[in-house]
């Protein structure tokens, strides 16, 4: 049996458990009177807090409950928020507006546990700024700079997020045959490490308020040594441990999904887990790799399946990694997660199931402890949902979105903006995007004074059990055609994800999936908003191809034998990223998959 | 019966976004259309060069990541360039077209653009009725245009109803013989298509400056349409001296179809090094080069995952084989499966040879091993070595 198959089993023994555990507290009187007792007192150690009228409130929502049983179901099937199996939340605390005075009791008090550092790492919701990540990537490096710089003027922690060019995601050079007029183009332009250097000039990257994230995954070995050699160029080799920030890295998503994978899919994981294992010794504060189920949603999977393909995913590199021998315990609190938020009604509680599957798999099948059991999550609303017809109505589908996101305890967000199906999102969608965010959390009282707000209704429990039966079915599925990687070999999560996203075209436009302005209620004129494209101007992409030809040839002599001792490296399976932060001073990306790709082969797409 | 319509379609270069296109030809398939489906991230030049050897009535592109106008017009310029104008081109990006780079590309010679919220139905309807008839066309400009086109006028005559001609052509050295036909064939998911591209590979790089041909086949029902998505993972023949053909077997049992014949008979009479034939996969019964009396030499591809000896015993093509490959020889079953079918191979003392290849890997060993005996064994057999036709 693989991995996976010990997680249902572990998932389903967990379950027997809790009913046991429901059982005991029925059965055993001493066992009954300890849980009413802890019961009791985490209700009264509940701080209470005033909403603007006075009305005081718990600051934790719990169910009115007092029988012993329905107390142990609560406790151990579900967990309190920041408590195992974290079906409430991986955190307490979360979107509440800071304690002003504590009334009664301690529970729900910010500690500087390990929760509240992660916060301030990235994951939750901070005042001082406003609640996006901002992603950004346009033209040259100095050109996306620039907008770093003016993004983050007013703020006190800077945390970038990059979005590469085309080119760069499929790991080729900017002089490569065909690409020019997509250098710079929904992204940055990116070849050299001298490009690196240039696109977080003037920012502290060894500061513990800076921290840098990725989306790159097919090249992202390549880039990430490019990050860090720019970092040792910048401020010397001390630096390195101190680099915080997260690269995307996610391959097995990429060939479900996304298609950017550029080496065959064995090559690119061991290239993914020799920089896995190189940050975990390394550089202790870096996320290398965000499981992604994103892509997988947006290219149109149910949102079962990409809970399923995102947690098996997930579990197979927890595999891979532990097989070449970093400890669990290392690697597992540096896992972090990406889902989708779309209006299917199974989004009411995906990520809170998920939640529920990854700690319980972790620790009960890999032996992880606390910190490797919590699943990190990033969610952003779905670009898919939104459509061109009537496009204002898309900033209602991110709202509601939001919502459901917020109500499955979300470590962190980015809301899409309505003008989405057309462009590079433009300032002031952006903004109504972010606003909607800071509506939610700030202004409106759904969230901010009370955790648990919105768990636990008979409906989203309905949900759970569904959402819970139908990942482990398909884990199953996957356990059976030999386990993630034989599965996605045979195209099995791909071909999953292609039905699927046609039933719902299908379904569109039969009308059984009604979209509001499109098949339904159409006033017929399209709005269309002024789309004021952001293209990069003829001269800057010559200007790229011209310092990439001055770096080759500025470099040739040395590039040579960097490439001849990486190849060699390579060869002989020893770990190669530290070679590879050494080849990346002197070659370009192009270079380096050109070279790698001659000695482990092209990924073959897969229909 | 008017034979099917088929058309390209791909993904611009430096572009991931499949989710439309899959969709698209799903239900161009359903609705009777024959789709060479090329894949993502593609160039302009392998594009233009699949479209005029597959010789489609129009090629629909589904782009994305922006750079839109540019990449159409580029498509376009290219065909006109070979004087393959006479090939459509349509296509859509969602929201990503807006209107007014709808009418710019328009003016640049592109058919039209579906804007996002086209039902599918309408563009099942528009590929109908813009390319279910034949084109007038100039005569070809280059040798692979015609050999194209002429493909396509025997799959055409065979859809109208044409039969087999009751003769055949067997005379591998006679002078009309210019090429080593190889055919491969075996189950579905032996790997089949991995394989051949992995030859393909060290036939380029072992001869600068041959050219092989490739007739490949997908199962489909008469009256409905076909997903030929082989060239989407065949990365290594997308090449100019790589002629490739996809064909659905159009209702025919044993791998291949009506046509597959006479189109195999002009290929090997044109002037490639190599013609290679693929299969569809095919069951225990099938023999699908016997009557065919043009392949020099067969290659039958197995899984180790056949099940039990008793099931090899059923397998016919063991019988006739030259070559057999247990490809995926990675996995748990491979060495037993190689002892059984040797004892099987044995029992008809005909000297056929048996070759273990994981192609999926990089420079297997096992491929070089095949590619060697296949070369050796028809420069043998025609008793000329692979440089002497040119
Ligand atoms: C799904 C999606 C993804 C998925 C793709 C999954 C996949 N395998 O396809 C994921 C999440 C992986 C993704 C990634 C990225 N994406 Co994206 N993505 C989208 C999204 C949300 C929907 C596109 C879609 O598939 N719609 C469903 C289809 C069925 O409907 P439709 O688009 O309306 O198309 C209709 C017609 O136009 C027609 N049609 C379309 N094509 C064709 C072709 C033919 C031949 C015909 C006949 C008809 C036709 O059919 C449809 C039905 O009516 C759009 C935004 C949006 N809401 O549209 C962004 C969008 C296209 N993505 C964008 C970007 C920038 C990216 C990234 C580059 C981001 C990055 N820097 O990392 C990456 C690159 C990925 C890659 N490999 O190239 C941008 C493009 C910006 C631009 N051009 O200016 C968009 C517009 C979002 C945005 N505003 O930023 N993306």
């Amino acid at each position: 049996m693989s991995k996976l198959g010990q997680v249902v089993e572990a998932v389903e023994k967990y379950n027997g458990f809790v009913l046991n555990q429901v059982k005991r507290a029925r059965s055993d009187e001493k066992f009954g009177r300890e849980l009413s007792d802890r019961w009791t007192e985490i209700k009264s150690k509940t701080p209470v807090t005033h909403t603007p009228t006075g009305l005081p409130l718990p600051r934790l929502a719990l169910p009115e409950i007092d029988e012993p049983g329905e107390i142990a179901r609560y406790l151990f099937g579900e967990g309190l928020p920041g408590e195992f199996p974290f079906l409430n939340g991986a955190y307490r605390e979360m979107y509440l507006e800071p304690v002003r005075e504590i009334e009664t009791g301690s529970y729900g008090k910010k500690t500087s546990s390990d929760g509240a550092k992660e916060k301030a790492s990235g994951n939750g919701v901070q005042r001082l700024e406003e609640p996006t990540r901002l992603f950004s990537g346009l033209m040259l490096a100095e050109d996306t700079n620039e907008r770093f710089h003016y993004l983050t003027q007013h703020q006190r922690t800077h945390r970038l997020s990059t979005a590469f060019d085309g080119p760069t995601l499929y790991g080729i050079d900017s002089d490569a045959d065909g690409v020019f007029g997509k250098i710079g183009e929904g992204g940055v332009a990116i070849d050299t490490v001298e490009d690196m250097v240039r696109l977080y000039d003037g920012f502290d990257l060894g500061s513990p308020n800076f921290s840098a994230s990725m989306t790159i995954s097919g090249p992202a070995p390549i880039i990430m040594a490019m990050y860090i050699a720019a970092a040792k160029r910048r401020f010397g080799p001390k630096v390195v441990p101190k680099l915080r920030g997260t690269i995307q890295a996610d391959i097995f998503k990429e060939v479900q999904a996304q298609n950017e994978t550029i080496f065959p899919i064995e090559a690119s994981l061991r290239f993914l887990t020799d920089m896995v294992e190189f940050t975990t010794h390394e550089m202790p504060r870096w996320y290398p790799i965000s499981i992604s189920g994103y892509h997988i949603g947006e290219a149109g999977s149910t949102p079962v399946q990409q809970a399923a393909y995102t947690l098996s995913n997930g579990f197979a590199y927890a595999e891979m990694f532990a097989a070449r021998g970093i400890p669990i315990d290392q690697f597992g609190p540096r896992l972090s997660f990406f889902l989708d938020c779309g209006l299917d009604v199974e989004y009411i509680a995906l990520a809170r199931v998920s939640r529920r599957i990854w700690a319980i798999g972790m620790r009960d099948a890999f032996g992880a402890g606390p910190r490797g059991q919590l699943f990190k999550l990033h969610t952003q609303t779905s670009g898919r949902s939104l459509i061109a017809a009537e496009f204002k109505n898309n900033l209602t589908r991110t709202a509601a979105e939001l919502m459901l996101a917020y109500m499955n305890a979300t470590n962190s967000c980015h809301s899409n903006s309505a003008d989405e199906p057309f462009t590079t999102p433009s300032e002031e969608w952006i903004r109504l995007a972010a606003h909607g965010q800071a509506i939610l959390l700030e202004e409106s009282g759904i969230f901010k004074h009370t955790m648990n707000m919105l768990s636990g209704s008979p409906g989203m429990k309905a949900v759970e059990r569904a959402v819970e039966r139908a990942v482990l079915d398909e884990f199953r599925e996957i356990e059976r055609l030999g386990g993630v990687l034989a599965a996605v070999e045979d195209r099995y999560q791909r071909s999953q994800i292609q039905n699927a996203a046609h039933r719902y075209e299908e379904q569109i436009y039969e009308g059984t999936r009604p979209i509001i302005g499109l098949n339904r209620y159409r006033n017929g004129s399209d709005d269309i908003p002024e789309v004021k494209l952001a293209r990069t101007p003829r001269k800057k992409q010559q200007l790229q191809v011209d310092r990439l030809a001055k770096f080759k040839k500025k470099n040739a002599e040395k590039a040579k034998r960097a490439l001849d001792k990486l190849v060699d490296v390579v060869e002989r399976g020893e770990n190669c990223f530290p070679t590879l932060i050494e080849a990346v001073e002197v070659c370009s990306l192009g270079q380096i998959t050109g070279r790698l790709q001659e000695v482990v082969g092209r990924f073959r797409p897969m229909v | 019966m008017a034979a099917p319509i088929r058309i390209l379609t791909a993904v611009p270069i430096c572009d991931g976004h499949d989710s439309a296109i899959n969709t698209i030809n799903l239900e161009f398939i359903r609705h009777g259309i024959e789709v060479i489906y090329l894949g993502y991230h593609r160039s302009v030049g392998d594009i233009v060069r699949a479209a005029i050897q597959e010789d489609v009535r129009a090629i629909g592109i589904s782009s994305y990541n922006g750079g839109h106008v540019e990449f159409f017009a580029e498509v376009l310029s290219q065909l006109r360039k070979r004087g393959a104008n006479y090939i459509k081109v349509f296509g859509g990006g969602g929201g990503t077209i807006t209107h007014d780079d709808a009418v710019a590309m328009k003016r640049k010679g592109v058919d039209t653009i579906f804007f996002a919220g086209t039902s599918l139905m309408e563009m099942t309807d528009y590929v109908r009725k813009h390319y279910g008839k034949p084109r007038k066309r100039t005569a070809a400009k280059l040798s692979d245009m015609e050999l194209a086109r002429k493909l396509t006028e025997i799959e055409e005559a065979y859809a109208k109803g044409k039969r087999r001609p009751a003769k055949q052509i067997r005379n591998p050295q006679s002078a009309i013989r210019n090429s080593n036909v190889i055919g491969f064939t075996g189950p579905g998911g032996a790997g089949k298509t991995t394989l051949i591209d992995e030859l393909v590979l060290r036939f380029l790089s072992h001869d600068p400056k041959g050219r092989i041909a490739i007739l490949s086949h997908d199962p489909s029902v008469i009256g409905e349409g076909a997903l030929l998505g082989d060239r989407a993972t065949m990365i290594n023949s997308q090449d100019d001296r790589v002629f490739m053909r996809s064909m659905a077997t159009r209702g025919q049992a044993g791998g291949l179809s009506p046509a597959t014949h006479d189109c195999l008979a002009l290929l090997a009479q044109s002037n490639f090094d190599y013609v290679i034939i693929e299969t569809v996969g095919t069951g225990q019964e099938a023999m699908p080069f016997q009557q065919n009396g043009i392949v020099d030499e067969t290659v039958l591809v197995m899984n180790p995952d056949y099940g039990s000896r008793l099931q090899l015993q059923k397998i016919v093509m063991l019988d006739l084989a030259d070559i057999v490959v247990v490809n995926k020889s990675d996995l748990q079953r491979a060495r037993t499966a190689h002892t059984e079918i040797e004892q099987r191979l044995g029992q008809n003392r005909r000297g056929q040879r048996l070759i273990d290849t994981v192609a999926k890997r990089h420079r297997d060993p096992g491929v070089d091993q095949l590619f060697a005996l296949i070369a050796g064994n028809l420069s043998r057999r025609v008793g000329m070595t692979a440089d002497l036709s040119c």
